[in-house]
């Protein structure tokens, strides 16, 4: 009996430090087919240490929202096989990642596509789809 | 993959010499090479041994499918970069002028082909962890990115 | 034999067995070439505002946006032959458009500092034969241009290099995270913090000097004495580097400078961005981000990044390209109603958003001609199989025909 209070809490929030990198089975899985299932697996993820997992209570196959003043998307967390140290989460250079890159270059017409900061938390919502991010393309144009 | 120390941790470790290896490390060795089989070493068959042995069974039973040199090759987490194709030292022997020096292979005497962007291996009796004089080479294991070759 | 032009290595040793004008098995291809060689699924087809479309009438509306286009961009180039290249310089002119391609806002900075002769850098085959020290920084050459070490840098033996990696070469990983090129330079993997390149640029500087660096100063003095000690050793220039240290690229010069037996090559991933930055530069004496206004003008302002922020085009025409996916959305937004015309193998993000689609051949698989691999060498592409696609290049002499 009693209150149900995690129904009402939101999830922990962290903030985090996002890199991204180029991975061959996602590049093949473009070549054959960039609106494919393969494809979006394959982006729709974020790559962590086993330290940051632990602190921020998350596991490999979670979802998490990954918010920023760019965007928001929901992707799948992984666990990296190496050991990593913690402190900078991976993600694969896609149109998912894209969404939080920042559009401030200094006028020097290169985007940090590799120094990403947003704000994580685990939800229960669907894994951003191809179809929603060519809808929200749309919306922008 | 199970390695020579893991075998050793479970053995006797009594150098007894009754298995012909002089030492539990060399039977380790020739256990993993599929040299000599568990009832060679007589005293583990014993009462007390009886947990190790079952353990040590465990750990060699994935190699009764994987053929003589106990190769297994993952091609689904290959890249096909080739670093196994020019780094196996029977490629370079029999290939000195493709292989060898980082070229597509120009004969089919070569272990390892990259066919559809994925590694496959073939003439695997030319492999040094085959035969008679079998050395435990790690020429292709190491230099794999995605350990996509093991061997068991 | 063929060559595969999934990326900038431009493998040159592939065999292709095919079947009634189908691709059905490659040889000695990576898993990126072997997906490039294969194709896509998707194939492009002719439109006019997402209505389908003859070829014809795809290329005469393609021909009227950008005669009354005030200011267009040409952009993409970076999976176009020299050929189809030196045809959209050509266009750029004949509009007074600016052009631009992807090395934008990848490699572009730094290649233009090889064609400006500011480093010391070698061929591909210069690394076989001789080099012994080989420098993976910010680079995953594994997952990029997964050949690179097994054709030319670590696993191969070379001329003055017969032991191969065993004996003769070291390979070191300088990265932000341990990737699969970094796997394989075990024990000589050096992690850095994102953004972290400079620092340790200039705590490497301070160890070759022989000060202590203030930075990790073991591991720093452990890699310089490494790199004093090479005969003939390569910095492998990657993205992840050129991206951290922006146009700073002096500071790599000063590294140059303090390890003389050392070489810099950048690493490409598309297969001829260098191609189209050696063709502008020849023709203009920039890489990129050109506008052709009477005379040549070349600003970061014509870049497709900056060019997007100030909504400063009114129409793109792209060739082999995919902006909308590579670029972050943020900047997409900018990209208002602005016609888009897509020359391209295949359907992608941006074509499905474009006012005009104009499929083409995929080059290199399906038309022949010529691409610069990563380190300048000019490399020929086969015709694997034929098909109905024209050439890109084709394509261009007929819009600018069109005209």
């Amino acid at each position: 009996m009693g209150l149900d209070v995690g129904k009402f809490m939101k999830n922990p929030e962290y903030e985090l430090k996002i890199t991204t990198y180029r991975d061959i089975f996602q590049v093949e899985a473009q070549e054959r087919d960039r609106f494919g299932k393969d494809y979006e697996k394959l982006s729709a993820c974020i790559v962590m240490s086993k330290n940051d997992l632990a602190k921020m209570g998350l596991k490999s196959g979670d979802r998490v929202k990954v918010t920023n003043n760019y965007g928001s998307i929901v992707v799948e967390v992984k666990e990296s096989k190496r050991d990593e140290p913690g402190g900078v989460a991976f993600m694969v250079n896609s149109p998912w990642s894209n969404v939080l890159v920042s559009d401030e270059t200094g006028g020097k017409g290169i985007p940090e596509f590799k120094n990403i900061t947003a704000k994580i938390s685990l939800v229960k919502e669907e894994i951003t789809t191809f179809e929603s991010l060519m809808e929200s393309f749309r919306k922008c144009l | 993959m199970v390695t020579v120390m893991e075998l050793y941790q479970l053995l006797p470790k009594t150098n007894c010499k009754i298995c012909g290896e002089s030492t539990c490390m060399a039977f380790s060795v020739a256990l993993l090479g599929r040299k000599k089989n568990i009832s060679d070493c007589t005293p583990i068959l014993e009462e007390n041994f009886k947990k190790q042995k079952e353990k040590l069974e465990s750990l060699l039973l994935p190699s009764a499918g994987a053929g003589e040199t106990g190769m297994i090759v993952h091609p689904e987490i290959c890249t096909g970069c080739g670093n196994c194709v020019v780094a196996c030292p029977v490629d370079v022997a029999n290939d000195p002028r493709g292989a060898a020096i980082g070229c597509a292979p120009t004969n089919d005497k070569v272990i390892f082909r990259v066919i559809d962007g994925k590694v496959v291996a073939s003439n695997i009796k030319e492999c040094r962890r085959f035969g008679k004089n079998k050395v435990l080479c790690y020429a292709c294991i190491d230099p794999c990115p995605t350990g996509a070759i093991e061997f068991v | 034999m063929a060559t595969c032009p999934g990326c900038a290595l431009l493998c040159d040793d592939i065999e292709v067995i095919v079947e009634n004008n189908m691709i059905k098995e490659t040889k000695n291809a990576c898993r990126r070439g072997a997906a490039r060689i294969k194709g896509c699924i998707n194939r492009l087809a002719p439109s006019i505002a997402q209505k389908p479309s003859d070829l014809e009438s795809a290329i005469r509306k393609a021909a009227e946006i950008l005669r009354n286009a005030k200011s267009p961009m040409l952009f993409g180039w970076s999976n176009s032959t020299c050929e189809a290249q030196a045809k959209g310089i050509q266009l750029a002119k004949k509009l007074g458009a600016v052009i631009d391609d992807t090395s934008s806002f990848c490699q572009g900075l730094l290649i233009e500092k090889f064609l400006q002769k500011k480093f010391r850098t070698c061929t591909l085959e210069e690394v076989r034969n001789n080099a012994d020290i080989l420098v993976y920084w910010g680079s995953d050459a594994q997952d990029s241009e997964p050949r690179h070490l097994s054709r030319f840098s670590y696993f191969p033996r070379g001329e003055s290099r017969q032991r191969g990696y065993e004996e003769d070469r070291i390979a070191i990983a300088i990265d932000v995270r341990e990737s699969n090129t970094a796997k394989i330079c075990k024990g000589h993997f050096y992690r850095i913090q994102p953004k972290g390149d400079r620092e340790f640029i200039l705590a490497l500087i301070d160890a070759l000097s022989g000060k202590v660096p203030a930075y990790e100063p073991k591991k720093i003095l452990e890699l310089a004495s490494i790199l004093k000690k090479a005969e003939f050793g390569v910095i492998f220039a990657g993205i992840g580097l050129t991206y951290s240290i922006k146009d700073d690229f002096d500071i790599l010069v000063l590294l140059a400078d303090k390890i003389p037996n050392f070489h810099i090559m950048p690493m490409v991933g598309h297969y001829n961005m260098r191609g189209f930055n050696e063709n502008l530069f020849r023709e203009t004496g920039f890489v990129n981000r050109v506008k052709f206004d009477g005379k040549v003008v070349h600003d970061n302002k014509y870049s497709i990044v900056e060019a997007f922020q100030e909504k400063s085009i009114d129409a793109l025409l792209i060739v082999g390209s995919d902006p909308l996916s590579s670029l972050p959305r943020s900047l997409i937004r900018h990209l208002t109603s602005i016609p888009v015309i897509c020359i391209d193998p295949c359907v992608t993000m941006t074509s499905k958003i474009a006012a005009v689609t104009i499929p083409c051949a995929a080059s290199g698989i399906e038309s022949a001609g010529t691409a610069i691999r990563m380190d300048g060498k000019i490399i020929e592409l086969s015709k694997i199989i034929g098909s109905d696609y024209l050439a890109d290049e084709e394509l261009l002499t007929r819009l600018m025909g069109a005209l």
